[in-house]
C-alpha cells in the first residue's frame, strides 16, 4: 500500500529531476554545436578545461564567498533564532516575519537592494540629508554589495533549523546549569550552542550551497564585474554557446553540493532537523 | 432528446466552433511589433496567427535547430543568418512573391550579409554607441574616451563579450571580430585597465541611472539610449570615431514551414509603409524600411548621419574556435 501513495512523488521526481539530470550528465560529455546545443563525438574535453587555473579560480572565489555569506549568515542568525525561541507566545509572530520575505520574488527583492544602495539611493541621500558625508559611497557594485545581497536572502534558511533544534531544547539543561554555577554566558557557550549544533551545521549548509551556485545575486549587486561558478554556467548557456562545457561546469557544481550533503546527512541529529 | 441524439449534438456545435482558418506562427523578439498590425494581418487575409516571442538568439536557434519547432517566421540577427543557411534551416524568400521590398531603404535592399537578398527581410536595426551626460562632462568622440580617469566610477560598459571586446580591439586599431590571439590578448589587457575605472558592466538596467545622474558616460545599444534621452535627461549620443557595431535583425522563414506562401504575404504586409511605423513606434528602434521612415519623426539617435553611419560595422558570426578563444578571455577579464 505504502508502494503506491510513494508513486506520484517517485514519477514526480523521476520525470522532472532525474530525468533532466541524466540529459545534463550526456551533454557534459559530448562536443558543442555551432549554435548552442551539442554534438557527436563524445568526449571528457569539458571536463579536461575546467581544470584550466582561470575556472578554478572561480571556483575557490565561489566557495570563498559561500564561507563567507554563511559565516555572517551564523553570525546575525544565531541570535535571532535564540531571540525567536525564547520570545514565548510572540515566537509565531515573529517566524512570520523572516518568512515575510518570501512573499515577494527573489528576483524582485534583490532589485529592491540596488535602490537602497545606489548613489541616488535611500542610503545615500538619507546620509547626505543629514551631512555624515559629502559625496555618495559606493555602495553598489562590490563584494561588499554581493554579501549583503547573500546574506539577507539566505537568512531564513539558517534561522528556521536553528530554531528547531533550540524549540527542542530542554530548558531543564538550563537550570540544571545555573543550579551548577553556570553564568548565563557560560550556559549559552558549553549548553545551548552544544544542544543546537546540528541546527547550525544544517542552517550553514543551507545557506553554503545556495550561494555556491547563484547568479543572479553576484550579477545584480556584484554589477558584473566579478563571476561566481553560477555565472559562468549561465553564460555558457547563453552568449558563449557552449552548452557541453557549461553542463560540465554544473556538474563540478553539483559535485561540490552533493558531497557537503552527504557528508552532512551522515549524521542522525543533522538529519532530524532537516 | 435520447442519449445519442445529444452526444452528436455536442460534437457537432465542438466541431464548429473549432477554428479552421490557416494558422501562421510567428516568432518574434518581445516588444517588436505592434499588436493591433497582427489582428489587422488577421482581418485582411482571415488567417490566425499564433505570436511568441523570445529575449535571445541562442532561444530562437536552439528550437530552429531541430528543424520542427512549429515556428514559420523567426527574426534572427542579422549575423546568424549564414549559419542558420548554411545548416538548411531558412526557405529562400521569393522575390516575386514580396512585392514591397522596393520599400527597404537602399543599404538594406542589398546588404553585406545577404547581398541578394536570399535569406531574411531586413526589419530593425541598431548600433552601439556611447551615451554621455551633457551637462557634467563633454562630449565623448572616440571608444577611447571611455578609458579616462575622470569618468571613474561613473562609466559603465555593456555586459557583452562581443561589444567590449569588440571596442578594445577598435580602440587599438585592430578589426571590431579580430579572432587573431595576439590581437585579442592586447584587448584584454585594455579591458582589465578599463575595469578598474568601471561602476559596472550592465545593459538596459543602466538606463535608470543615466537618468539619475549616477552614471556619466555608458557604452549602451542607440535603442536603450534613445529611451533615456528621449525621457527628457539631459543626455547625448555618439557614434565614436574608431568605427561602431551594427545588428539588423530580419525576418526569415523557417525551411521547415508547410505555409510558404501565407509566410511570405506576412512578411510582404510587414514591408507596408503603415505597418513598418506603426511596429518600429512600438519597437523604439531603427526601421529597415525607407517608406516607413518619412511617417516616423526624425531622430537623431536612433538614426545616424550618413558620414558615421560609413563607420559603422556589421559583426559576422565567428565560429566555434574563435568564440571559445573570446569567451574564454571574456571570463579572465570579468573575473579579472
Amino acid at each position: 500500500m505504502r508502494q503506491w501513495f510513494l508513486l506520484p512523488a517517485r514519477l514526480w521526481t523521476g520525470l522532472f529531476f532525474a530525468i533532466p539530470l541524466c540529459i545534463v550528465l550526456a551533454y557534459s560529455f559530448l562536443t558543442r554545436g555551432d549554435y548552442g546545443g551539442v554534438e557527436l563525438p563524445w568526449t571528457t574535453e569539458s571536463y579536461l578545461r575546467l581544470a584550466d587555473p582561470v575556472y578554478l579560480g572561480i571556483l575557490w572565489r565561489s566557495v570563498w564567498v559561500a564561507a563567507v555569506s554563511s559565516l555572517l549568515c551564523t553570525l546575525l542568525g544565531f541570535p535571532l533564532a535564540l531571540f525567536i525561541a525564547k520570545s514565548g507566545k510572540r515566537k509565531v509572530f515573529y517566524l512570520q516575519l523572516v518568512l515575510l520575505p518570501f512573499w515577494t520574488s527573489f528576483l524582485i527583492r534583490t532589485y529592491a537592494w540596488i535602490f537602497l544602495l545606489r548613489d541616488t539611493g535611500l542610503i545615500n541621500t538619507v546620509l547626505q540629508a543629514l551631512h555624515l558625508i559629502s559625496k555618495p559611497l559606493p555602495l553598489l557594485y562590490n563584494d561588499g554589495a554581493v554579501l549583503a545581497g547573500l546574506v539577507y536572502n539566505f537568512l531564513p534558511f539558517f534561522v528556521l533549523p536553528v530554531f528547531a533544534s533550540l524549540e527542542k531544547m530542554d530548558p531543564a539543561l538550563l537550570e540544571a546549569a545555573a543550579d551548577l554555577g553556570a553564568t548565563g554566558w557560560r550556559a549559552l557557550w558549553r549548553v545551548t550552542v552544544p544542544v543546537s549544533m546540528p541546527g547550525i551545521v544544517a542552517g550553514t549548509v543551507l545557506v553554503f550551497i545556495p550561494c555556491l551556485g547563484s547568479y543572479l545575486v553576484p550579477d545584480l549587486l556584484g554589477g558584473g564585474k566579478t563571476v561566481m561558478l553560477g555565472n559562468l554556467v549561465q553564460n555558457q548557456f547563453t552568449s558563449a554557446r557552449d552548452w557541453p562545457f557549461g553542463a560540465a561546469a554544473s556538474f563540478a557544481l553539483l559535485g561540490v553540493c552533493a558531497l557537503l550533503a552527504a557528508l552532512l546527512l551522515r549524521n542522525r541529529q543533522i538529519r532530524s532537523v532537516l | 432528446m435520447n442519449r445519442r441524439i445529444f452526444l452528436f449534438g455536442a460534437l457537432a456545435a465542438a466541431s464548429c466552433g473549432k477554428d479552421h482558418r490557416p494558422r501562421l506562427n510567428v516568432w518574434n523578439w518581445s516588444t517588436y511589433i505592434d499588436p493591433e498590425m497582427v489582428k489587422a494581418f488577421e482581418r485582411q487575409r482571415s488567417v490566425r496567427i499564433r505570436y511568441g516571442t523570445y529575449e535571445s538568439n541562442e532561444e530562437m536557434l536552439a528550437k530552429a535547430v531541430t528543424g520542427n519547432s512549429g515556428w514559420d517566421i523567426v527574426f534572427p540577427t542579422h549575423s546568424r543568418l549564414a549559419p542558420m543557411w548554411r545548416n538548411g534551416l531558412l526557405a529562400t524568400l521569393d522575390h516575386k512573391r514580396l512585392p514591397s521590398l522596393h520599400n527597404l531603404e537602399a543599404r538594406f535592399q542589398s546588404p553585406e550579409w545577404d547581398p541578394s537578398l536570399r535569406q531574411g527581410v531586413p526589419y530593425m536595426w541598431n548600433a552601439t554607441g556611447i551615451v554621455y551626460n551633457k551637462a557634467q562632462v563633454s562630449a565623448p568622440a572616440r571608444w577611447a574616451d571611455l578609458w579616462s580617469p575622470a569618468l571613474s566610477g561613473r562609466l559603465t560598459m555593456l555586459d557583452d563579450p562581443e561589444d567590449v571586446l569588440g571596442i578594445c580591439l577598435l580602440k587599438l586599431g585592430y578589426p571590431f571580430s579580430s579572432i587573431n590571439e595576439a590581437q585579442l590578448g592586447k584587448a584584454k589587457v585594455e579591458a582589465l585597465a578599463q575595469k578598474k575605472l568601471l561602476r559596472a558592466y550592465l545593459n538596459a538596467d543602466v538606463r535608470d541611472q543615466l537618468v539619475s545622474g549616477d552614471v556619466l558616460a555608458a557604452q549602451l545599444w542607440s535603442t536603450t539610449a534613445a529611451q533615456a534621452v528621449h525621457g527628457g535627461a539631459k543626455l547625448g549620443f555618439i557614434y565614436p570615431q574608431e568605427g561602431f557595431p551594427l545588428y539588423c535583425d530580419c525576418a526569415a522563414i523557417l525551411r521547415e514551414s508547410p505555409r510558404q506562401e501565407l509566410a511570405h504575404e506576412f512578411l510582404d504586409y510587414l514591408l507596408q509603409p503603415g505597418v513598418a511605423a506603426a511596429n518600429a513606434k512600438v519597437a523604439e528602434t531603427a526601421t529597415a524600411n525607407a517608406a516607413a521612415r518619412v511617417l516616423l519623426p526624425s531622430d537623431d539617435v536612433l538614426y545616424p548621419p550618413l558620414q558615421a553611419m560609413q563607420r559603422g560595422i556589421w559583426p559576422p558570426a565567428l565560429d566555434s574556435a574563435a568564440q571559445r578563444l573570446r569567451d574564454r578571455i571574456w571570463t579572465e577579464i570579468k573575473s579579472g
